[in-house]
This record gives structure tokens, sequence and C-alpha cells, in this order.
């Protein structure tokens, strides 16, 4: 690759420059703003948040993509995400708590199964019993490991880095010992019956990953969260998350850009000396906190292309890029119970073959595993009286997409939303086809029109056990390939998902502090 | 409760040996740069951030509206023309005298002649004597010109999603762009519908596309038809009616209860449209609207405080570095008073749907438009506006992001 012209003459000087306001951008720059540091956020779009955001159509605002903050909790029990954000950014929202973890339903005849199930350690165990009587001591096994993952992931986090090998032993046991594999896994040496495994699994989708590949960690991390926490989301969608920590970032003094794409990142002597943005102007730095994935940042960014160690390259090309979003987002001119929903949460799938489920993400049909809501079931007057809001969405591998021609495009996208509009409607019975008032089919190249995401990918790389959030953690301490550079959201070690990709720009944000400090001695 | 995958102590070695795994995996991969990923192309060429293209033909339609016809320009970074759905526009983005401005036009020409290496747009302009941008256009836009625009934007297109196939377009004046665009592509048979076009004008010599229509209906096969309505007093037109779209010239021809209907024309004909389909009772789903435009004049508009009008207020804009104190009147959008100094502003609908221009007002207060207030509602919560649709009701101090 041919190096391109730097500008000459630096202008502006930062302390350290923010490279995407996605969610892990947000949390890395407010971390670095709250703590004094000059900060510049940089953002290509002319909105915070990346994926992270909402669009308005007619009378109607859709939520881009959130389906829930976990690690949240309620006031009286916060998770780490509450702490951050209203203990240490001191940052306060209008939060509403989803009414329930999902409604399962299973549509392969023969194999069917409807079954809602609530959060809450003894609601969750007490639903799935009632729907599978018999399970309680294994769900209730299955949940404990689960919240054992997590205490010992904060105990790792709060040692950092340098954890008591017997406290992890003797306590985390069941933690260490279930690390190295995957779900099914761990699921197989538990006995954990066929039913119980398609209720306790049903959120794989929010990770993106089939239960033979998924790090059990990662997921049962997810669901060690998610059951004692809850979930949460904002009355005004992601955007309003986004922005509060935009708006919070100047009134610490930080500074943010948008319409400012970063097209270079310079390095000189393996050290980050500052950043190009596509007005063509460069700022100097010798912090840069990377938003974006490795992938692109190593092939793309780093300036000059020389600087890019060989073992970064064969880092990123060793790691499986995360999968596509596909949504259909419905405002609808019927309410919920007109059209009968009566959940926030909907995972509709024809059955719980995880790897064969994701085998057809690989093709352009009619994916048959979905992950939707009804925004109104969790904030009534989200929409106007007498509507209301579903959004269905499903995943691809970015590869299915590759022979796409633009002028096919609409025609493909619509293919696969009148399949994905006609399932949800078999499965719930709601008639939404003749109540739509907007409709908007947001595909991999909507995801990577808007924030440039390689292949349109909303999931960082796949965390199988190798490359899960342990692995990865102990990595931290390994020479970087470049100094200077962090990176934070869904790409980083905590791996994808809301609350993970926020939270690891926090980390980014303080390890970046922490080299700041020790340059000033 | 314990736990063994593959036994306590393999378990606990597994553990250790995660480092030393994740190691040996990378180890293995190969050192080759990732190329761009074809979503990230295609992403770029459906929806490219700018388009160069140059003025390719120049045709007059009526006494005071031509067709322009624009083409990737040569050499430029665009190459190929993205695919548009038929009833969307493009911002073109002129210099006139110095002062860079953008104007949406619906494009009248069909999707289907976008395509190829011979694909072209077309746009449709009456011609507005006092304007900003018409006459320089009449004067400067002849074959060779060079013009700047965005991709087509929009959400004025017939969706198979949600709209019925039998669609009912009411249009006013140089409304029928979009419908002309429509007619051509349903008779290509890109479009599958039925179009029925009520077309107001003032009189005969202010119908666009006449003889066009015309033709496009006969070789239809009865999908496309148009109705022209003409408010002069004295019609010679055969067939055509007489008056405004009422909602009894609706009921005369179209399928009012299976049909969606669209509306594009100027202002007074959206104010008196919206009362004849009221009578109708349509459910907003079947009914939609063209982007509503600048309103034309804003002293007139209900709720815009009179006192307002006539003043000028001191307007300060942040864009990045730069820090500019210009005039800004209350009867033009903060959007035109930036355009007038020449600063960089982004903007794309003039409409305040797209989003486009979203700035924040660090300071000052400003009137909305209710029917142009396409922001978000943690926008007004956070203080971001539109500048498109934004009037100054005092000293107003804004922080715009810079142009991309």
């Amino acid at each position: 690759m041919v190096d391109r012209t730097i500008p000459q003459q630096p202008g502006r000087s930062y302390d350290a420059v923010v490279v995407g306001a996605g969610n892990g951008g947000l949390g890395a720059a407010a971390q670095l703003a709250a703590k004094g540091v000059k900060v510049l956020l940089l953002e290509q779009h002319n909105v915070p948040g990346g994926f992270a955001t909402s669009f308005v159509r007619g009378r109607f605002e859709f939520e881009g993509a959130m389906h829930l903050i976990a690690d949240f909790g309620p006031p009286t029990n916060k998770g780490s995400v509450r702490k951050f954000f209203e203990d240490e950014l001191d940052i306060h929202l209008d939060w509403f708590e989803l009414p329930e973890a999902f409604r399962l339903i299973q549509t392969d005849p023969g194999d069917e199964l409807d079954v809602t199930v609530r959060y809450g350690r003894d609601n969750f165990i007490h639903d799935i019993e009632k729907a599978l009587p018999g399970s309680r001591q294994i769900v209730t096994d299955y949940v404990d490991l689960c919240l054992e993952v997590v205490e010992a992931l904060t105990y790792l986090g709060e040692s950092r880095g340098h954890p008591d090998r017997k406290v992890l032993t003797g306590k985390y046991a069941n933690f260490l010992k279930t690390a190295p594999y995957t779900v099914d896994q761990v699921a197989n040496a538990m006995k954990v019956p066929r039913r119980v495994r398609d209720i306790f699994h049903a959120l794989w989708t929010y990770l993106g990953v089939p239960t033979d590949r998924c790090s059990f960690t990662v997921f049962g991390g997810m669901m060690g969260k998610l059951i004692p926490f809850s979930a949460y989301i904002p009355r005004n969608r992601s955007h309003e998350f986004t922005s509060s920590l935009e708006a919070r970032i100047r009134e610490l003094g930080g500074e943010t850009q948008f319409n400012t794409r970063v097209d270079q990142i310079l390095v000189e002597n393996g050290q980050v000396v500052g950043v190009v943005t596509s007005h063509g102007e460069r700022i100097a730095t010798k912090h840069v906190v990377a938003n974006a994935s490795p992938t692109l940042v190593f092939n793309r960014l780093i300036q000059p292309q020389s600087a890019v160690p060989e073992l970064a390259r064969r880092e990123t090309n060793a790691r499986v890029d995360g999968v596509a979003g596909f949504t259909v987002y419905l405002g609808l001119d019927a309410s919920p119970r007109e059209l009968g929903l009566n959940e926030y949460s909907y995972l509709i799938y024809a059955n719980m073959d995880t790897p064969r489920l994701y085998d057809a993400f690989k093709t352009l049909g009619v994916p048959k595993a979905t992950a939707s809501s009804c925004l109104n079931n969790a904030i009534p007057d989200c929409s106007p009286p007498g509507t209301s809001i579903v959004a269905i969405t499903t995943l691809f591998r970015p590869d299915a997409w590759k022979d796409v021609r633009p002028e096919d495009y609409v025609a493909v996208k619509n293919r696969i939303a009148s399949g994905l509009i006609a399932d949800f409607e078999k499965a719930t019975g709601a008639p939404l086809r003749q109540h739509i008032e907007q409709v908007e089919v947001a595909t991999p190249q909507t995801y990577a029109r808007y924030t440039g995401a390689h292949g349109g990918t909303i999931y960082g790389y796949e965390p199988e056990p190798w490359d899960s959030l342990i692995p990865r953690m102990m990595a931290l301490t390994a020479p970087k390939h470049i100094q200077g550079l962090e990176f934070c959201g869904g790409y980083a070690f905590r791996c994808h998902g809301y609350s993970s990709s926020f939270m690891s720009g926090q980390t980014a944000g303080l390890l970046t502090l922490q080299t700041l400090l020790q340059e000033r001695g | 409760m314990k736990v063994s995958v593959r036994g306590h102590l393999f378990d606990l070695l597994a553990f250790s040996g995660l480092p030393k795994r994740r190691q040996k995996q990378i180890a293995k991969a190969p050192a080759r740069p990732v190329p761009v990923h074809p979503v990230n192309v295609l992403a770029q060429q459906v929806h490219p951030d700018k388009l160069h293209l140059v003025v390719t033909g120049v045709k007059d339609e009526t006494k005071t509206s031509k067709t322009f016809r624009l083409a990737p320009e040569p050499g430029s970074v665009t190459k190929a023309l993205p695919p548009f759905r038929a009833g969307q526009y493009l911002s073109l983005k002129v210099a006139v005298n110095g002062a860079s401005i953008t104007r949406p036009y619906s494009i009248s020409s069909a999707p289907f002649e976008a395509l190829g290496p011979d694909g072209f747009y077309e746009v449709t302009v009456k011609r507005v004597s006092d304007g900003f941008l018409t006459p320089y256009m009449w004067d400067n836009w002849q074959a060779g010109m060079r013009v700047e625009s965005s991709a087509p934007a929009g959400f004025f297109y017939h969706e198979p999603l949600r709209d019925a196939c039998q669609v009912v377009g009411l249009a006013g004046g140089s409304g029928i762009t979009p419908f002309r665009a429509m007619a051509r592509e349903v008779v290509h048979g890109g479009l599958d519908a039925e179009l029925l076009v009520l077309y107001g004008s003032s009189d005969e010599g202010d119908i666009l596309f006449h003889d066009e229509l015309k033709m496009l209906e006969a070789q239809s096969a009865g999908k496309v038809r148009v109705v022209h309505v003409l408010s002069c007093a004295e019609v010679a037109l055969a067939g055509c009616e007489q008056g405004f779209i009422t909602a009894d010239i609706v009921r005369r021809y179209a399928d009012v209860g299976n049909s969606s209907f669209f509306v594009c024309g100027p202002q007074v004909m959206y104010e008196f449209v919206a009362g004849e389909l009221a009578r109708l009772n349509l459910p907003r789903r079947r009914v939609r609207w063209e982007a509503f435009g600048q309103v034309k004049d804003i002293a007139r508009y209900p709720g815009f405080p009179a006192e307002a009008a006539g003043k000028t207020f001191a307007l300060q804009v942040h864009i990045n570095e730069t820090h500019a104190e210009i005039p800004a009147r209350a009867t033009e959008t903060v959007l035109v008073a930036m355009e007038r100094a020449n600063l960089a502003a982004p903007s794309q609908c003039r409409s305040g749907e797209c989003g486009f221009c979203r700035s924040l007002l660090l300071s000052g207060e400003v009137f909305v438009v209710p029917e142009s207030d396409g922001r978000r509602a943690a926008d007004k919560e956070f203080g971001y506006f539109h500048p498109c649709s934004s009037y100054p009701l005092s000293d107003l101090e804004v922080k715009v992001p810079q142009s991309v």
C-alpha cells in the first residue's frame, strides 16, 4: 500500500484523541474528560452513537439497535454501567426496566415451544420450571454458575491483573474450569437437558456465535449479569443515551467534532504521534483510543503502513469478524393490544440447532432466527396513542452480501424483509402487514454506510474460547503493537454488546490515563 | 455444585494455557493485508457521500421550465450513478455569486435510466423570476457545466412493503416531476404498480410533459392514467377537469379504499389537498406527502411570533476552528443566514427531515416549523436543532459540523 501524503505543520494538539463516537468511544472520551484529560472525540457521522442511534420517520422515532443495556440494575442494586453512568459521570436519564427477559417462540413442527421468561434469579428459575416441570435443580445450578462467572470477572477486574491464585481456585473454581470451553461443552458436562438449553441459550443471537463455538465465559457472563440486574432502556432511544454522553463530555471540558472522519493515525518509531482527518487537518496527539476495529485500524488508518507489526496483521486475520445486522423497522397504526403483542422481547427461532441457524446466515435466504422488540411494551408512550413500533432483527455473515449488485440491492433487502415480516406474523399472530405506516430496512450495507464497520458487522470478533474475554484480558499486559493506541468498543477485550462496548471505553480511558500519568512522571 | 468439563486438573491446565492457545492461533494466521469488504464497497456505490456530475443536455419543457440531464463527470470519482427509487430527490450544490447553496430537486427521469454506462438523472426546474438560484441556472447551466450533488435521497417513493399497488399521485405544478419518474418506471416494468395521477395546473400552457404523459398512458396497457385538473376559467383541453383537486374529483377517478396517495406540489396546494383528503377518511398510512420544503412566507405562518418579523439578529457560528458573527433575519432560516455568509454548513433536504444540518444551539431562541420538525426527541433535550427549518427569534450562538 502506498503511504498517503501527510499534511505538514500540526495545528491543534490533544492529550488524547478518540476515533469514533460509538458506545466505546463515548465511554472513553467521557472517562478521560472526567479525569481532566484534554481529549478530542472525532466522529464521521453527524450524530453520536454509531449503531446506538435513532431515526425519525413521520410520527415515529425508531431505535437503531438497542435491545437492552445489561449490567445496569435498579437504583437500589446498581450494576457497573449504572455506577459509571450515574455515580462517576453524573448523568441521569429516565430508564425503563424491560417487562420480561424474552418470549421464546420455537416454530419447527413437532418442536414447538412458546415460553416467556422474566429476569431476576428466582423468576428466571421459576418460569423455566413452570414451562419444563422438574428442571428447577439444573436451572438453579446453571444460573449459579453464570453468577459465579460474573463474580469472578468482577474479582479479576478489581485485582487489576494480579488476582490471588488461592481465591481463584477456591472461590471461583467453576469459573476457571469452564473458561477454556464452549457453551455446549459446559452444558454437556452439566448434563443440561435439551429443552432447558433451548430456553437457557435463547439469547445466543445477542452474541451471534453458535453455542458449539461461543465461549462459555462470555455467554455465562452475559446471563450472569442479565439475570440478577435485569435489563434497561432509556426513554428516548439510544440517541438519548449517546447524546447525554456527548453533552457531558463537553461539560467536562472535552471536545467533540462530528462530520469528521479520521483517515490516518500517524505513527513514528512505533508511537502514535497524531491523526489526519477527512478535512485534511493534522492533529497532534500521542494517544489514540480507537472505537474502530483493529482490522480497519491496522489495514486502513495506520500511516505509514510499514508501522504495522506483522503480529498485528496475523492477529486480525486469526480472528473472525462478527455477524452483520439486518433490521426491519415498522411504525404501525395499531396499538400493541390491537396487534396482540404483549411482550417487549421476541425471540423467534425455527429450532435451537444454533450451528445450523448460523449456517443459514451465510446465504441470502430469510433467516429462521430473529430477535425482535415491541418498544411500546417497555415504554408505552414511545409512539403516539393507537400506534406501535416493532423492530425485527436478524443476522448475516457479511460475505452473504458480497455479490449483491447496486441495482438489485432494494429487491434483495425487500425480499428478506418481507419474509421476516411474514414469519413474525405467523409466529405471533400479529397482523403487521396491514398496519404499516412507516417501514425502513437496515442491511449490512446500512450499518457499513453509517459507521464504516468492516462488512457491516454489528458485533466484534467472535468470542470463541481461544479469543474470549479471558485470553483477551490476559493479552492486555502483552507488549502493544503500537504505543499510544488503545481499542474500545465491540472489538475490544470485553467483547460486544451495549454495556460491554461502553464499559470497554471506560477501561481504554483509564489505560490511556495511566500511560499519560507515567509519561508526566 | 462443582463443574468439570474434562476433569479437574485438565480444566485448570486448560485455563492457564489460554494465552498460549491464543498465541498459537494467531501465529498460524497469515500476515496479509485485509482488502475493503464488498459490503463496504456496495455501501459506497449505493450511498456515496457526494456525486460529481456534469450537465449533458438541457431541454425546454414549457416557457418557464427546463429539464437538465446529468451524468457522471468524466474523470471524477463518480464512475456510475447510484440507483434510486422513483420519487427521490437530488440535493444539488451550486455556487451562486460566491455563495454555496443546496437545493433539493425530485429526479424526473426513471430509475432504469440511471443504470449502466450511459446512465443519467434528469431534474426539471421551474424558473422563479425573483428566485436566487433558478435565474442563475438559466444563465449558466449548459452542457458541460459541472454540478456537485448528493446521492439520491428522500422517502417519497412507492414502497411495496407498505403501500397499496394502486397509487394515486396528486400533483401540483412542477410537483409532477416525481410522478413522471414513477410513470416511466411503471411503463418500463420496474415499478409494479398502477398509477393514477391527478395533475393540477393553472392552465394548459403550464402543463409539464403533456405529450410525454399521453404517450406513457398509451404504452402502459392501462397501468398509467393522467387526468389534468386546470384551475383557469376556460378549459379547452379534452378530458380534463376544471378547478382544483377536490375530494369529489378524487372519488371520480380513484379506488379510494385500495390506494396509496402521494402528494407533491406547492405549499398552497398542500393546504387545500389536506382538507380534501380529510373528507375521504383515509388512514395516515395511505397518504404520503413530499417533504414540505422551506416555508414560503414565514411571517404569515400560524404560530410565528409577529413581533419578530422584520428583525435581524446577530448569529455567532462555530464550525470547527472557525468562528464568524453574521446577521440573521428572523424571516429566513438559520441555514440561509449561513449560506448568505458563505459558511460551509451542511444541508440536504431543506425541510427539516433528513437531519443533515443538525447543529448545536449554544444560546438563543429559534422558531421551528412544526410540520418540518424532524428532530429526534433527545436532540430537543440536549439542544440540537435543524438550521434548515429553524428561524432566529433572538441573537444566537451555534456550533455547526463542517460540511463533509
